[in-house]
């Protein structure tokens, strides 16, 4: 607990389901709704921009520009072909909406299966310096753009949401889609900002933790989870609950194969998923009424 | 029972948040009768169904039924007697008419997990569930088609289901939450002759409607809610000619002695 | 709608009991004009027939090519993963992607019965069921009042650990190589073929199809699918729709586990990564392939996901791909559609209840 170094991976793995985090929260505000594709969204983002690199020699910052595009691209698809209809069709039940979203998932990860291959590859680092060092402690420059980033993120969605006139706007419709319709806000357009913002979040969650976990097209599935997992623990409130709970994430994960075994973190992460649902479940589990 | 109380809530309370729903409420169903609840929209007629069903929880006050506590979740209560219908129906659009009753009719087996397995046990083993049953008490009510979707009936249709999957519970006491809005002519007349066989039976019903003179034909008995608080109890004589029914439908204050 | 104004006033007839129930329906069946009630009827027939025709079809091509058994099996394993699947998810309206955990402990369980104790194969398959079902309870206990999505995380996470668990636990499982059975299974010293097992297997999978179906339409299951649409009005009937849903994820569990013990006796053997994740998702999409107005769809929807990623060369390695793009195509275009419009043409070839009106016997 006192070796500083690990401390420096739980931050890097806590900024990264922050993030991804943070697009569920974004999406939830939106449109009502988990968006289970986040995972493979980051996969995506790098894997593209890692494969546009090493096969075809693209540079650098162009090819992360292109990873995060496609997967923008891809959340904006997800939510004018396939979410916007499966929801507005099944008026109360939300079983289509998830099991849609769960066939997209898996084809993002059956796609990315086919375009870059099974084999892991090696992320991108978008910051080619030289590590930084103080008491002992090495921190990559990959880990200080990602946490770097993730602070700044989370501080500009923080005054978006407070300050920003499409932010306010989002908030509008998070508290109730019905009434927005109904005072003549934009809720379409409310809900492809926010798809489009939370995969943004993803992409560059993506991008910027692949140095460290290295890419495989199925790594999509384990992310989403986690993320997921580390809204409801860190809790809706406030923009910076996902930050929190993907930190708690980040410890775990380091921590428990310390402590107890390397198997032992997939127990206690189904073990805090277990308690967290069944005990906490005020505040997102809310599911608004769908007219 | 002749006599005394079959459903009875004393001093109800039920809030939302900041808002007091049911004040101080006390209700009495009598074997044999039928109890008109009557008030404008928002006095708590609703709220007070929801809270004797079990769908809501109560505040405050007590209730029984045959003079045992009608407390629990809402299956409990419906094993107790209780049958209920909703303001906004609630039926399985996916299901047939016969389906739907069948859901009422056959409650009891799966009130207790022994009671499904047996039930499991006996779709498995035999193709007869008992729709013919349920066929017929549909269609005794008017619903002529028992292989029609309940998604595909009008509103009038769906609110006779709904009374007869009510009636086929063979409850102690039903709770009607607006059973005519909606309905034609024929349909109010079924449900009408379903609620004076009920009566017929010696059991209570309880009658939200904003029909006043549909009440006021059936009931023995009116009560007369507004913002929650009991205005007026007595024969539906009585309360459409009292001050309290003025005020409280065509405004002004009235006496509260 | 009309009333009939025949009928004296008292018409309402108080509903019989529960036991009377059997003494009406004779009683209808002697009616003189009424159609018999106790017998199957044509629509109760044709499905289990049809059924029948297919998997009889399906051993014929398997035949003696000891490949083409094996896919016989994988089908028969995904058949019942996918008929597992179904009580729970379609009926009930309960995702729960657990199954190829609940699959993976029958196979286990059958294997644990033959190399670790030494008892008879049959012992793993009643076993690991149980073990199944106290898992799907425990889950669903832990999820209760959660909306889908919480379901199918937690249980998504939990394939995850039972994943990790079958890897690390060496002793028990056989840690990552998994484990084999020395011999196939025995029964009483004989020693069944490859082609028998394959042909039981089938067998099963045509009688957990058959039986489904009936379920579904017996009155637990309508009661089941009436509390999936209106919670609330089904448990203001009386009836205690948390236990409903927590025998319908069991069911599910038990049906999914016998997929897996199908596996483990006839290959003889298991690995952690025999039913992976992939499965899960695969099994969520074969009702929706096949239709959902009836347990055979699972089936047909298996027929289909075993051809396309296993066997058509043409499709190769985006089997999964394509057959992912199709689902999701089927769901924009009716997601509650599908439903219903399958169940509406079943029902118009199935008389399942007296049809007064139509017939003439009323106004």
């Amino acid at each position: 607990m006192t070796d500083l170094q690990i401390w420096v991976s739980v931050l890097e793995m806590g900024c990264f389901y922050g993030l991804i985090a943070l697009g569920y929260l974004l999406v939830l505000q939106g449109a009502g709704f988990f968006n289970f594709a986040l995972g493979p969204y980051a996969t995506v983002a790098g894997m593209t921009t890692a494969w546009l690199v090493a096969e075809h020699e693209v540079p650098l910052w162009p090819a992360a520009f292109l990873g995060l595009a496609a997967v923008v691209a891809l959340s904006v698809l997800t939510e004018l072909v396939v979410v916007r209809r499966v929801q507005s069709r099944s008026s109360g039940s939300e079983l289509p909406a998830l099991v849609a979203i769960a066939a997209v998932l898996f084809m993002i990860e059956q796609s990315a299966g086919l375009a870059f291959g099974h084999q892991p590859l090696a992320g991108q680092s978008l910051l080619r310096t030289a590590p930084l060092e103080f008491g002992g402690v090495v921190v990559q420059p990959y880990a200080v753009l990602l946490i770097g980033v993730t602070v700044l993120v989370f501080a500009a969605t923080a005054l978006w949401i407070r300050y920003g006139r499409s932010g306010r706007l989002l908030r509008a419709v998070g508290d109730g889609e019905a009434t927005a319709r109904l005072l003549g806000l934009p809720v379409a357009r409310v809900r492809l900002l926010a798809f489009a913002v939370s995969g943004v979040v993803a992409g560059v969650a993506g991008l910027l933790f692949a140095p460290k976990a290295g890419l495989q097209f199925d790594s999509g599935l384990g992310w989403t989870l986690n993320g997921f997992l580390a809204l409801v623990v860190g809790g809706t409130r406030t923009v910076w609950g996902p930050l929190a709970g993907g930190l708690l994430l980040g410890a775990v994960q380091m921590f428990v194969p310390y402590y107890l075994g390397s198997e032992f973190v997939s127990y206690v992460v189904l073990g805090v998923a277990l308690v967290f649902f069944a005990f906490r479940p005020e505040g997102i589990f809310v599911w608004r009424v769908r007219t | 029972m002749a006599d005394g109380a079959l459903l009875r809530g004393t001093g109800i309370g039920k809030r939302y948040g900041g808002v007091t729903a049911l004040d101080g409420v006390d209700v009495e169903v009598r074997a044999g009768e039928v109890l008109g609840l009557i008030g404008p929209n928002g006095a708590g007629k609703t709220t007070l169904m929801d809270v004797v069903s079990g769908a809501q929880d109560l505040d405050a006050g007590t209730l029984t039924l045959a003079g045992r506590p009608l407390a629990g979740a809402p299956w409990r209560r419906a094993r107790l007697g209780l049958a209920r219908t909703f303001q906004h129906p609630q039926l399985a659009s996916e299901l047939t008419v016969a389906e739907n009753v069948l859901t009422g009719r056959l409650a009891a087996r799966h009130s207790s997990v022994r009671g499904m397995a047996a039930s499991m046990l006996r779709g498995l083993l035999s193709t007869a569930t008992g729709r013919d049953e349920c066929a017929r008490l549909a269609a005794d009510m008017g619903l002529d088609d028992p292989g029609r979707l309940a998604g595909e009936l009008t509103l009038g249709e769906k609110r006779v289901l709904e009374v007869v999957r009510a009636l086929a519970q063979d409850p102690q006491v039903m709770l009607l939450d607006e059973p005519f809005a909606g309905a034609d002519a024929t349909g109010i007349a079924a449900i009408m002759e379903a609620i004076r066989t009920v009566r017929r039976r010696g059991h209570g019903v309880v009658l939200i409607d904003h029909s006043v003179d549909l009440v006021a034909s059936l009931a023995e008995r009116v009560v007369l809610l507004d913002s929650g608080r009991v205005v007026f109890e007595g024969t539906p004589e009585e309360c459409l000619a009292s001050s309290e029914m003025r005020a409280v439908y065509f405004g002004g204050g009235y006496d509260r002695t | 709608m009309t009333v009939d104004r025949t009928r004296p006033a008292g018409a309402l007839r108080r509903p019989p009991t529960a036991e009377a129930e059997a003494e009406t329906e004779a009683g209808a069946r002697a009616g003189a004009g009424r159609p018999a009630v106790g017998l199957p009827r044509a629509a109760d027939r044709w499905p289990p027939l049809l059924g029948a025709a297919g998997l009889a079809l399906v051993a014929a091509w398997a035949g003696g090519s000891a490949y083409h058994q094996d896919l016989a099996v994988l089908f028969a394993v995904y058949a019942l993963i996918g008929l597992g699947m179904y009580v729970p998810f379609v009926m009930a309206g309960s995702l729960s992607m657990a199954y190829g955990a609940y699959a993976g402990i029958g196979a286990y369980a059958v294997l644990v019965a033959q190399v670790k104790l030494d008892a008879p194969f049959w012992l793993g398959w009643p076993a690991g069921c149980a073990v199944a079902v106290a898992v799907a309870v425990l889950l669903g206990l832990a999820t209760a009042r959660l909306s889908g999505f919480f379901l199918a995380a937690v249980t998504l996470l939990f394939g995850t650990a039972f994943q990790r668990w079958l890897v690390a636990s060496e002793d028990l499982t056989g840690g990552a190589s998994g484990m084999a059975a020395g011999a196939g299974p025995a029964v009483l010293g004989w020693h069944p073929g490859r082609g028998v097992l394959m042909a039981a297997g089938l067998l099963l999978v045509w009688a957990v199809a058959w039986l489904v179906d009936r379920l579904r339409r017996g009155a637990w299951g309508v009661t089941v699918r009436a509390a999936r649409e209106v919670p609330l009005a089904v448990e203001s009937c009386g009836v205690r729709t948390r236990a409903l849903d927590l025998l319908a994820l069991a069911t599910g569990a038990a049906i999914a586990s016998m997929g897996g013990a199908l596996f483990a006796t006839f290959q003889a053997g298991v690995t952690p990564e025999t039913f992976t994740l992939d499965i899960v998702f695969l099994a969520v999409f074969m009702p929706l392939i096949g239709g959902l107005g009836t347990s055979w769809g699972a089936v047909v929807g298996a027929l289909v996901v075993v051809e396309t990623t296993v066997n058509l060369p043409v499709l190769d390695d985006s089997g999964k791909l394509v057959l992912t793009a199709v689902v999701l195509a089927v769901l924009l275009v009716a997601p509650n559609g599908l439903l219903g419009y399958l169940d509406r043409t079943r029902r118009r070839f199935a008389p399942g209840a007296v049809r007064g009106g139509r017939d003439g016997a009323r106004g």
